[in-house]
């Protein structure tokens, strides 16, 4: 058989396997198994534990699961509703300000605890309500809501961008730099989008309708709402302080980060008994273990592929269609977009970038800058039907806003996201700058 | 059954403890390079050890809980009784391979052991540790999936 027939029997048997609903991280290991006892030599099958190992044991990856530690320290703490509540107190003399509180916590809130779900879930549960009481249309509040938590997987410490480092062979230290300049954007094109949708709204709205009631907060009631949110910017500013200054390598952070956070939620919130402790450990452990299991399996599923001359040859045939800059890499992130329609992040970058990042080499894009649009429109398979997870995670805390005005609601966002992803190819320096300027002040 | 689910609470127990350990000593390697010059050696392959081993040892327990997700796009088109066949043959197809891997863990553990295979680091801990963990903890997850593909309960969301 030609590479190419073992090529695309891998990738119809993978597709196969995985859409008869078998757990992702089984169905990567048995297809990789299964490809090994027919196409490799006999000794392969003998050091396919080992393999595994190896590529799993590196502390970067293995710092995931004390990322996520931090991040559902801080997610299942009050921490959430006193950041957005403390953000509505400062920003409500603000047209449309209510909406753009709730971006600006999602923001925070995600750089904080890295986790999309947990974002959506924290800042949702006390912003969804509050927009709706105020005659917020529920589809829109559902879609903010669901937006601003993507932003979890583009500020850092981003998982997703951890994996991208490390499949990409590029320095996580840059890469998380540079997602925070395009964080930013969203962040504006979600406010921005918000006070348009907000004023429209106004506009249509009847005298006497609660969207436009006024409410006025005094600066006691202001200054009041800032200490329980202090620590956590403080937390989130130590810790970015630690990395780049040198102080501590991106998976000590992880390490620091979670202990400090666990420390944080105990001072602040007396929550240190082993009984409070157990749904936060709880949480982290089904997510870590069941995302350390995808990314093991998925690393063996590329050693597979990359044996077997798959990639290699992929990679190549693209490289020699001589496309255009721009349609390789419209088409290589068309097929990102649909592969978010059913994998989460993780799988997508381990499985793909071994075939798609040395054809963008080749045509000249920066590896850091591919990552940080590769990351965004992967954020816009979180919040895409049919398995966009965030907007189950809306539908679980607000289960009265039918599914149909979530989809909606998110629809305006994901436009965005591209316009984003539009906006990052004209001007490549909004991701790029931050990292060549901290990186020259370092030298 | 029974005994499956309270090796699973003890190992629960257990990675608690070991990720908080784990955050623990990387902290400590940060706070020991910012007062003394010597190079932090031990800590990073120790937490790596402690990871390996919550992953692998939980990840029969994380089954239990339906935790390890798959696409479930099928699901809705297939009739009840063709979908519990169809659970049935995954979960099959799933032990088989969890089989195979626990079997090829423990080769390796066996190998590890008799030949003294340690880490190529300055520090060099032996390898059977962490591939103990390997071994074990992918025997229960193929005991756990068996046990449960014959006890399948409804969970309580409907799945």
């Amino acid at each position: 058989m030609s590479v190419f027939e073992i090529g695309a029997l891998y990738g119809v048997f993978t597709l196969l396997v995985m859409f008869s609903g078998m757990p992702i991280a089984f169905s990567l290991g048995l297809v990789a198994t299964v490809f090994m006892v027919f196409f490799m030599p006999p000794a392969a099958l003998d050091t396919v534990t080992q393999n595994v190992y190896e590529e799993m044991s590196s502390i970067t990856l293995l710092s995931i699961p004390l990322f996520i530690l931090k991040g559902a320290a801080i997610g299942r703490s009050p921490a959430g509703r006193d950041l957005y509540s403390a953000l509505h107190v400062w920003m409500n003399r603000i047209p449309g300000g209510l909406g753009i509180a709730n971006v600006f916590a999602c923001a925070l809130f995600a750089a904080m605890a890295g986790s999309s779900p947990a974002t959506c879930s924290a800042i949702g549960s006390a912003g969804i309500p509050e927009m709706r009481k105020r005659g917020y249309p529920g589809g829109f509040a559902a879609g903010l809501i669901a937006a601003g938590g993507t932003l979890g997987i583009l500020l850092p410490p981003s998982i997703t961008m951890i994996l991208y480092a490390v499949a990409s062979e590029q320095s996580l230290g840059r890469l998380f730099l540079a997602g925070i300049g395009p964080a930013l954007l969203l962040v504006s094109f979600f406010s921005a989008y918000a006070a348009w949708r907000y004023s429209h709204e106004a506009r249509h709205a009847q005298t006497g309708s609660v969207l436009l009631a006024d409410e006025r907060f005094t600066l006691r009631q202001r200054f009041a709402a800032l200490p329980r949110v202090l620590p956590f910017v403080l937390l989130l500013t130590g810790v970015m302080v630690a990395l780049y200054g040198g102080f501590a390598t991106p998976s000590e952070t992880a390490g620091l980060g979670a202990i400090l956070a666990l420390i944080l939620i105990a001072v602040i919130y007396n929550t240190w008994r082993p009984r409070q402790l157990e749904p936060i450990m709880i949480n982290t452990i089904r997510e870590s273990t069941m995302l350390m299991l995808i990314i093991g399996m998925s690393l063996l599923y590329s050693y597979v592929m990359s044996y077997l001359h798959i990639s290699q040859s992929v990679a190549t045939w693209i490289v020699a269609q001589e496309l255009s800059r721009w349609v390789l890499l419209a088409a290589i992130l068309l097929m990102v977009v649909m592969l978010g329609f059913f994998l989460p992040p993780v799988s997508i970058i381990l499985m793909t970038a071994p075939i798609i990042l040395p054809p963008l080499k080749a045509a000249g894009f920066d590896l850091i800058w591919f990552g940080v649009i590769m990351t965004i429109v992967m954020e816009m398979g979180l919040i895409h039907p049919p398995v966009g997870l965030n907007i189950f995670v809306i539908k679980n805390i607000a289960p009265d806003i039918p599914l149909g005005d979530v989809i909606w609601g998110v629809m305006p966002f994901v436009v965005l996201m591209a316009l984003a992803v539009v906006v990052l190819c004209l001007l490549p320096e909004i991701a790029m700058w931050l990292p060549e300027a901290v990186i020259k002040t370092m030298r | 059954m029974r005994l499956l689910g309270l090796l699973n609470r003890a190992i629960v127990l257990l990675s608690a403890i070991a990720l908080v350990l784990a955050s623990c000593v990387l902290t400590y390697s940060v706070v020991l390079r910012y007062f003394t010059p010597e190079p932090t050696d031990w800590q990073d392959e120790f937490s790596v050890f402690l990871l390996i081993g919550v992953t692998f040892l939980s990840a029969a327990w994380v089954h239990s809980q339906r935790g390890h997700i798959g696409i479930e796009a099928v699901a809705s088109i297939l009739s009840p009784r063709t979908n519990r066949i169809r659970l049935f043959v995954i979960d099959m197809l799933s032990a088989l391979f969890c089989a195979f891997f626990a079997w090829k863990s423990w080769t390796l553990l066996h190998e590890a052991w008799t030949e003294g295979y340690v880490s190529a680091t300055a520090w060099a801990p032996p390898l059977w540790i962490p591939y103990l963990a390997m071994s074990a903890g992918m025997t229960l997850l193929t005991a756990q999936i068996v046990v449960q593909a014959f006890h399948r309960r409804p969970m309580p969301d409907g799945r």
